[in-house]
């Protein structure tokens, strides 16, 4: 093992710790935390797609509220009339037992990830034949479209809402419902990274990157686009639709546009996160979704009735003063730590060509 | 940059190890007073609402306050409240309610404005075990989860506009009518709806239009030019503030005769006083009326609150400011018939609640709503420019004689 694998061994075993630990050493910060690992989730896959291909989507929004109604549908579904359960003018109480609710949730989640996934595939085959602006565009109506249509199909409560299943009452310690929800989504966190991190080192992440460089010559080059565009955006639908599966069981009510299809909130965070990061590398979502986090749950109370305008000008000063994020900021300042090697005698040259 | 990471992981590690010692500093009684937590929509589509709510909480915490406050084991003890701002998004409701439980130890809840948000936030209060008295959750779904912590003061949103059919009903002779109605899609509007369907099943009416208004509302023009067309008894229109205030607009624009427009929120979106005259005639449903004949010892008679209201203010008091002042009182007679603030007893005492308030009779049924407060409508009427809603229905308190059916638009001056 060589020295570089071996400090990243030791990087990535403390963040996992930390990461165990942390509901236990801050236990009243649970929801807060599994919102983190969930935004992180969803900053990460954004960054495929928008970062690593450079089509850049406002459309991810649609499988996470996908996820979201999918989980909570087949978790109610498995056991009891779906369509009794989302009516409101219903008499009737239903209570999952333990093992009803953690079998419901589970095979929801399935269905969550892989649904959205192939529901990715067929919107990919029509539309990521679209570029640039008219591809943002097309998405952007996707989620918004969604929105609509879920607030009008009775059978998960259209504008009524949907309440997920209550945290089994049988399991009387109170933290428990915290806990349960912050590990599913660490787990969720690890696996998105283990699999992101592994596109990093693959050729399929380079064949990205020239899509994003220059479709057309790579297309030249003899790569059918088409199908790796497809294919990304597929991996980034699977994680989505996860993070939504969770976050409505978290949540507790899935409304249809203010929680599940929530483009204005959730759609944006997602692409902002990746870009205050540095879209384009694997730690910059981390650190955007982290750092947007803590500014939104810090300040956002300071600052009553203003949070909006605070997150305006964020938005603002991330796209003026640090137009490729974080990271990419980062590496144009310290270079020799990307392990970029600068030639001097090179760059003095180019600057005199000038 | 692992060593870059590494600063990074540090930095905010120190950052939640503040947060932590920060926030764990409140609890649910300190010293003198009795901490409630809150989360309202100060911003976002319900913001209107949200702050009415607010108000109505303000005006009841100072009230109590003054005289006396809370008697617990012979001490006293005051209100107070800590407020966030939920965006008028359930998700940030039900993320906020965590917090407040969580990180402000808060242990008595007050609720949210909507019936969407006190849904979100309902299993969280019940999961912790925190006893919640909302004022503005009416959707008739929160009634039936077997929710043990939670209490409403208002009567449940099915019940709204019920009436306002038996009355066109009656005024048809008995025979059933041709309803039009229009709602929008969130959870207190579909389920007024889901009243209307039950009423005209009983009363033997048909539904002949039966739309859905986006929650951005701003425009009813494709609904309203059906109604032009088919020519309905009665239109039915519940959206919140906005659809009171978009109905009314878009009716004159567009002078839409129908002989009876039925709606809610019309006092919160102070129709009278913004529309004037083009508001005239419209029957609306309320919680509550200044001129009904309850009383209680903080804040008298409705006409009292009214006035009081006013001053502190600056506007009349729409029912959401009412109600929510009325949760406190409740909170209040509780907390001292249960003489301890364990929140098991306070939620028992919650549960046997029976109480008049300047507001109405409030005694709780099973699934946690106000059985003993019946619904009213009122109907807006004009005397030259100045515009008053009057109490019509139900003929205990009606202060006028309902109206119907309203002259066409071309007969209106």
């Amino acid at each position: 093992m060589n020295k570089v694998k071996q400090k990243d061994l030791i990087l990535y075993s403390g963040l996992i710790i930390l990461g165990l630990a942390a509901p236990y050493l801050f236990s009243a910060f649970k929801v807060q935390l599994t919102y983190l690992c969930v935004l992180i989730v969803l900053a990460m896959t954004w960054n495929l797609q928008g970062g690593e291909m450079g089509y850049n989507t406002f459309g991810n929004i649609l499988f996470y509220g996908l996820g979201m109604y999918l989980t909570a549908s087949v978790q109610v579904g498995m056991f009891f009339p779906l369509a009794e359960w989302t009516e409101s003018g219903g008499e009737k109480t239903f209570v999952h037992t333990t093992a009803q609710y953690f079998q419901g949730i589970g095979v929801g989640l399935l269905v969550s990830a892989i649904i959205p996934a192939l529901v990715a595939g067929a919107i990919g085959y029509a539309i990521l034949g679209l570029r640039g602006h008219y591809f943002a565009i097309c998405t952007l109506g996707l989620g918004i479209a969604a929105g609509e249509i879920a607030g009008g199909i009775e059978i998960i409560g259209a504008g009524q809402g949907f309440t997920t299943p209550p945290f089994p009452a049988e399991i009387v310690d109170n933290e428990a419902r915290g806990k349960f929800f912050y590990f599913l989504s660490f787990a969720l966190l690890i696996g998105t990274f283990v699999f992101v991190k592994y596109i990093y080192g693959s050729r399929f992440k380079l064949i990205l990157n020239a899509i994003r460089d220059n479709e057309d010559k790579a297309e030249a080059m003899g790569i059918q686009t088409m199908k790796y565009k497809i294919t990304g955006w597929m991996c980034s639908a699977f994680f989505c639709g996860l993070a939504g599966g969770i976050m409505g069981g978290l949540i507790g009510y899935i409304d249809s546009t203010d929680v599940a299809f929530d483009g204005r909130e959730m759609g944006v965070f997602m692409v902002l996160m990746a870009i205050l990061g540095g879209k384009g590398t694997l730690w910059g979502p981390v650190i955007g979704a982290t750092l947007f986090h803590f500014f939104k749950e810090g300040l956002w109370t300071l600052i009553l009735g203003w949070q909006y305008v605070a997150l305006g000008v964020l938005i603002v000063v991330i796209v003026i003063y640090f137009p490729e994020g974080l990271m990419g900021w980062l590496r144009e300042k310290y270079p020799e730590r990307f392990g970029e090697v600068i030639d001097e005698k090179d760059r003095k040259a180019q600057v005199e060509l000038k | 940059m692992n060593k870059l990471v590494k600063l990074f992981i540090t930095s905010i590690s120190a950052i939640t190890l503040a947060l932590v010692s920060f926030s764990s500093s409140f609890a649910k009684v300190e010293g003198d007073y009795i901490v409630l937590g809150s989360a309202i929509s100060l911003t976002g589509k319900y913001s209107s609402n949200g702050v009415h709510t607010q108000n109505g909480y303000n005006m009841a915490v100072d009230r109590i306050n003054k005289m006396g406050g809370v008697e617990v084991q012979g001490k006293k003890y005051k209100f107070e409240i800590i407020y966030y701002d939920d965006e008028s998004n359930p998700k940030r409701a039900a993320q906020l309610a965590e917090r407040l439980i969580k990180q402000d130890g808060v242990h008595y809840m007050l609720g949210p404005y909507s019936s969407g948000l006190t849904k979100a936030i309902a299993p969280v209060t019940e999961k912790y075990k925190i006893p919640m008295v909302e004022a503005n959750g009416a959707s008739r779904s929160l009634f039936t989860k077997g929710y043990k912590y939670l209490f409403a003061v208002l009567s449940p949103a099915n019940q709204y506009l019920e009436v306002a059919i038996d009355l066109a009903v009656e005024k048809n002779g008995g025979k059933g009518v041709r309803i039009a109605q229009a709602f929008e899609q969130d959870a207190f509007s579909q389920d007024v709806r889901l009243g209307i369907l039950d009423a005209a099943k009983r009363t033997g009416s048909e539904i002949i239009i039966d739309d859905k208004l986006p929650k951005e509302l701003n425009d009813m023009a494709a609904t309203l030019a059906k109604v032009k067309a088919t020519k309905p008894d009665v239109l039915v229109v519940s959206g919140h503030t906005k659809g009171a205030l978009t109905a009314i607009r878009q009716i004159s624009e567009m002078k839409v005769d129908v002989p009876m427009l039925a709606m809610t929120h019309c006092d919160a979106a102070k129709l009278s006083k913004q529309h004037g005259k083009k508001s005239e005639y419209a029957l609306c449903a309320s919680q509550w009326h200044k001129n009904l004949s309850y009383k209680d010892k903080f804040f008298g008679s409705g006409k009292k609150y009214d006035k009081d209201f006013k001053k502190e203010f600056g506007y009349a008091p729409p029912y959401q400011s009412a109600e929510s002042s009325a949760a406190l009182l409740v909170f209040k007679d509780a907390f001292e018939r249960a003489n301890s603030f364990d929140r098991d007893a306070v939620r028992d005492a919650l549960k046997t609640t029976e109480m008049q308030t300047f507001y109405g009779n409030i005694k709780f049924g099973p699934g946690g709503q106000n059985t003993a407060k019946p619904m009213i409508l009122f109907q807006v009427r004009c005397k030259g420019d100045e515009c008053e809603n009057k109490v019509v229905a139900p003929t205990k308190w009606a202060s006028d004689k309902f109206y119907h059916p309203i002259p066409k638009w071309s007969e209106r001056s």
